[in-house]
């Protein structure tokens, strides 16, 4: 057997997400570069070196729930690791790291996006929210969800949380069947869509009482 | 004896959960979540092969590589690999996307070994053995009277073969653990476990330190479902790192692929089964022969027939056959969602046979000898009634003429959970009025923090929100490890007896405060210190009489507050696209029994969840292997297939709960709900489409071949 490089953990099939990103993303993420980042290969070299490690920081600023947040990503970074593992808002979480199951759900510049297949870069001067700076009071969201038992183990709860908001500030007169429909991007393993679709009801009436 | 408070004022309502609010705010920090200072964060390196031998493995590069701290061989030269996903080598770097960078440059040579990852590669004559001694392992046989003789006189037979495929926990949050040295001697980790206690010894172990040096928090974790009581071999590779690393923490969460690959599986199970009645519909006898998978670890204890163990004449033989895929764990309910689906597949087809309602003939064979057996005659006509199973439904495949036929089935279910001596939880009683409860058990979603602030609360007549419920700590007194449905009833008995001996203690310190009360004249509700009748002070007031001296008692398991045994029945209603093979779930029915019911707002989340964790059961989920390369095709949650928001049907829960009940005292019910309702849905779709689809699940391929396999014999 001859040598072989073990496959990327994170990929199917060989081409892993981020060899892709690495091949085709990165020049579409350093064009919104300010800085240059040092040591970014170019596409072409990315492709013929496929299995030289793309090393290089670059510092950025984003604004996340409402401040301006400062690190070093590297071009290829997610905004989902980003905000976990360097700015150390874990409200997001990382379930299937492949924009299937929407636990990584984060509202940028008020669209619902999946950050585990949004790279940071591509966030500079945009806004980003995520649940931590929603109101948790009575009217709520978080407030429903918690009264209506939507959640059980929790790791879901921020996504559906975060989908469950966005959808309803969109379409604050949605039928319950929309709202399905609205969460429909978002997988809970405990089995709390009973209880998410009562705290989306309640949710949505207490908005239109409001 | 101890005794539940016969008109209790918190227990039994519906009281959300007390860190609900700060899990959907997602200030809830999960061991995945932490970030203690100086984080390095861990990956680890897997088989891309189902079998093969590591020739050599170099490390040199990855360690060169800018940010890599530690790197951690596990698998050296000569070791075996055994299943696509088995551990290799470790890194922690700085950042991630270095440590997985790292792993990308450990340079392995493998000798690639042939490999068996079905059944039937497993069992094929000269097949590639996954261990030494062989692939198949005979597992537990049973005999009673004469099933041979008994079947050849039957009124009516059945003889099928039903298979269930392998499927995965899915854990939202991954197998991992963050962990870290404090100093050589001490060692502190955050863990996403079902076992904060037991993990602490693991790690302690693999550190060479003592128990007490290690400190495991479990404040919250994202689901085990039966998978995550070790600190496997990835967590105490990490902690391994972090000493390696100057004591630095480690970050160490699996991958999605690995998760899938070698975090634990449900096995499957297929049996040839032939089943025989009388004339009156009594089932006479079963004969049954299984095999199952758990890939490297144990594959599924058939119990058949289930349910129905009154049969006088059976015969079952049943084998394992270890395959190259990781090994299986216990999965909520081990071995009976199996043992459901084959036994109640076959119990309908018999019923139709012999023309009989499936329910009545349910009925007629319930095992008379079981304690459970008048549950289920009180639960079924509950079920079938709010199912409709009167006017709805129609004998089999006498559905209509469209493509699209609706169906009805049902399944019936049992299990044990129940209290075990041995546990403990402290209470103390502050003089400022704040009440700690302790214990080294832990949230996995069900609820149990909460439940023991209402267990508490009760006692001293506060409400829940007025209690610490501390739990999450393997410092905190020896607590239940999540499994079985044993949490609640485990620990529900030494909370009791801790806060009752508190309150004892209160109202001995303090009775002479009050009109030289006697502390048996004392009593606590509604906020209130109680004498003869009257309220005399608030609980804070009558906590400030402590002085400087708080009130700190363990309390221990004691009789009379939970006991065992539980019986449901569920019922599912269909409808399949005949040209499609599409099955939508329009309509579940969970009626369950669990004794005295502690919250009813969480105790309805389990089961809805556990109807739902079924439903994913019946008609979704499977790991689907490549027999050519070893793999495993679907280790994603895009092709792994589980439910979202509209494909839950309606769904009905009911707890069976007489007055009676009550006196069942605490029971559990984590795993009785997922049992019977993937049986129910299979049966439900056979009866729609006039077939018997032999193979979970419900998926479109499962129900157009049992629709081709029918209309190549001609039976539709």
């Amino acid at each position: 057997m001859t040598e072989q490089r073990p496959r990327d953990p994170g990929g199917l099939g060989g081409q892993s997400r981020r060899d892709f990103l690495r091949g085709s993303g990165v020049a579409a993420a350093t064009a919104v570069l300010t800085g240059q980042a040092t040591g970014v290969l170019d596409e072409a070299q990315a492709a013929e070196e496929s299995a030289k490690v793309l090393s290089g920081t670059v510092e950025i600023t984003l604004k996340v729930n409402g401040q301006e947040r400062s690190c070093e990503v590297e071009p290829r970074s997610t905004l989902l690791d980003t905000l976990r593992n360097r700015l150390d808002v874990t409200g997001p979480k990382r379930v299937c790291d492949r924009g299937s199951c929407g636990a990584c759900s984060t509202i940028v510049d008020g669209e619902l996006v999946y950050s585990c297949t949004t790279l940071a870069v591509s966030c500079q001067g945009k806004t980003i929210e995520t649940l931590e700076s929603f109101e948790t009071g009575e009217g709520s969201v978080p407030h429903a969800f918690h009264q209506n038992d939507g959640l059980m183990c929790g790791y879901c709860t921020p996504g559906f949380v975060t989908a469950c908001k966005a959808y309803l500030d969109k379409h604050p007169n949605a039928t319950e069947e929309e709202i399905r429909k609205g969460i429909d991007g978002n997988i809970c393993r405990c089995g709390t869509y009973v209880g998410v679709l009562a705290a989306a009801k309640a949710a949505a009436q207490a908005k239109k009482g409001a | 004896m101890a005794e539940w408070p016969a008109s209790p004022s918190v227990i039994g309502k519906r009281i959300p959960r007390l860190d609900g609010l700060l899990k959907a705010s997602g200030k809830a920090k999960y061991p995945s979540d932490v970030h203690p200072k100086g984080l390095l964060f861990g990956a680890m390196l897997y088989s891309p092969h189902a079998h093969a031998k590591v020739k050599s493995i170099d490390t040199k590069a990855a360690e060169k590589l800018p940010g890599v701290k530690a790197v951690l061989v596990i698998a050296g030269p000569g070791t075996t690999l055994r299943y696509h996903g088995d551990d290799i080598a470790a890194v922690a770097a700085e950042t991630e996307e270095q440590a997985r960078d790292a792993i990308r440059a450990i340079k392995i040579e493998y000798e690639v070994l042939p490999h068996v990852v079905t059944e039937a590669q497993s069992m094929a004559e000269g097949a590639p053995v996954v261990f030494k001694g062989g692939n198949v392992k005979k597992g537990r046989s049973q005999t009673k009277g004469k099933p041979e003789d008994t079947m050849a006189g039957a009124a009516a037979t059945i003889e099928a073969t039903y298979t269930v495929p392998m499927i995965t926990h899915v854990c939202l949050e991954t197998h991992g653990l963050t962990v870290g040295m404090e100093g050589e001697k001490k060692a502190i980790a955050w863990a996403s476990t079902q076992n904060v206690y037991g993990i602490a010894g693991d790690l302690a172990q693999a550190l060479e330190l003592d128990r007490g040096d290690v400190t495991v928090y479990t404040e919250f974790m994202g689901g085990g479902f039966g998978s995550k009581f070790n600190a496997d071999v990835w967590g105490t590779t990490a902690a391994k790192l972090s000493k390696m690393a100057g004591g630095r923490p480690v970050k160490m969460f699996l991958d999605r692929e690995q998760e899938h690959c070698a975090a634990g599986n449900r096995p499957s199970a297929t049996a040839h089964i032939k089943m025989g009645a009388d004339r009156e519909g009594k089932i006479v006898s079963v004969i049954a022969e299984g095999h199952s998978t758990g890939g490297v670890g144990n594959g599924t204890n058939m119990i058949l027939p289930y349910v129905y163990r009154g049969v006088p004449h059976y015969s079952v033989g049943q084998s394992n056959a270890l395959t190259n895929r990781g090994g299986s764990r216990a999965m909520r309910a081990p071995n009976h969602p199996q043992s459901c689906i084959l036994t109640e597949a076959a119990v309908d087809d018999l019923a139709e046979k012999l023309g009989m309602d499936p329910l009545e003939f349910r009925l007629k064979n319930l095992d008379p000898g079981s304690p459970i057996t008048p549950i289920y005659q009180a639960e079924i006509p509950i079920g079938a009634e709010l199912i409709g199973w009167r006017e709805k439904r129609k004998p089999r495949g006498k559905t209509g003429t469209g493509p699209i036929r609706t169906g009805l089935g049902m399944a019936l279910h049992t299990w044990g959970g129940g209290g075990n001596p041995g546990k403990q939880v402290s209470c103390t009683i502050h003089p400022d009025g704040s009440v700690d409860i302790k214990t080294a058990t832990q949230d996995i979603g069900t609820g149990a923090r909460t439940i023991l602030a209402m267990i508490a609360a009760e006692m001293l007549g506060l409400q829940p929100t007025e209690i610490n419920s501390l739990i999450g700590n393997s410092s905190y007194p020896p607590g239940q490890p999540s499994g079985g449905s044993t949490t609640t009833p485990t620990m529900a008995p030494p909370c009791y007896d801790a806060v009752t001996k508190a309150r004892d203690a209160l109202f001995k310190k303090v009775a002479s405060a009050f009109n030289n009360a006697r502390p048996e004249d004392l009593s606590l509700k509604q906020g209130q210190l109680w004498a003869g009748g009257e309220p005399v002070a608030s609980w804070k007031e009558a906590c400030r009489k402590l002085g400087t001296s708080p009130i700190s008692v363990t309390g221990e398991f004691v009789e009379g507050l939970s006991s065992t045994g539980v019986g449901g029945c569920q019922f599912a209603e269909v409808s399949v696209d005949l040209e499609t093979g599409e099955v939508k779930a329009k309509k579940i029915v969970a009626i369950q029994d669990s004794g005295l019911i502690l919250d009813l707002l969480t105790w309805e989340s389990q089961v809805y969840g556990g109807v739902i964790m079924g439903l994913n059961y019946g008609l979704f989920e499977e790991v689907v292997m490549d027999p050519t390369s070893g793999r495993m095709l679907n280790p994603d949650m895009e092709w792994y297939k589980l439910a979202g928001a509209s494909d839950i049907p309606e769904i009905v829960v009911r707890a069976y709960s007489p007055p009676d009940e009550k006196g069942r005292q605490v029971i559990g019910v984590g795993e009785p709900p997922t049992i019977s309702t993937a049986a129910a849905i299979g049966n439900a779709v056979s009866n729609a489409i006039g077939v018997r689809v032999t193979e979970w699940p419900m998926s479109p391929r499962n129900v157009l071949n049992a629709l081709a396999t029918a209309s190549r014999e001609g039976r539709s």
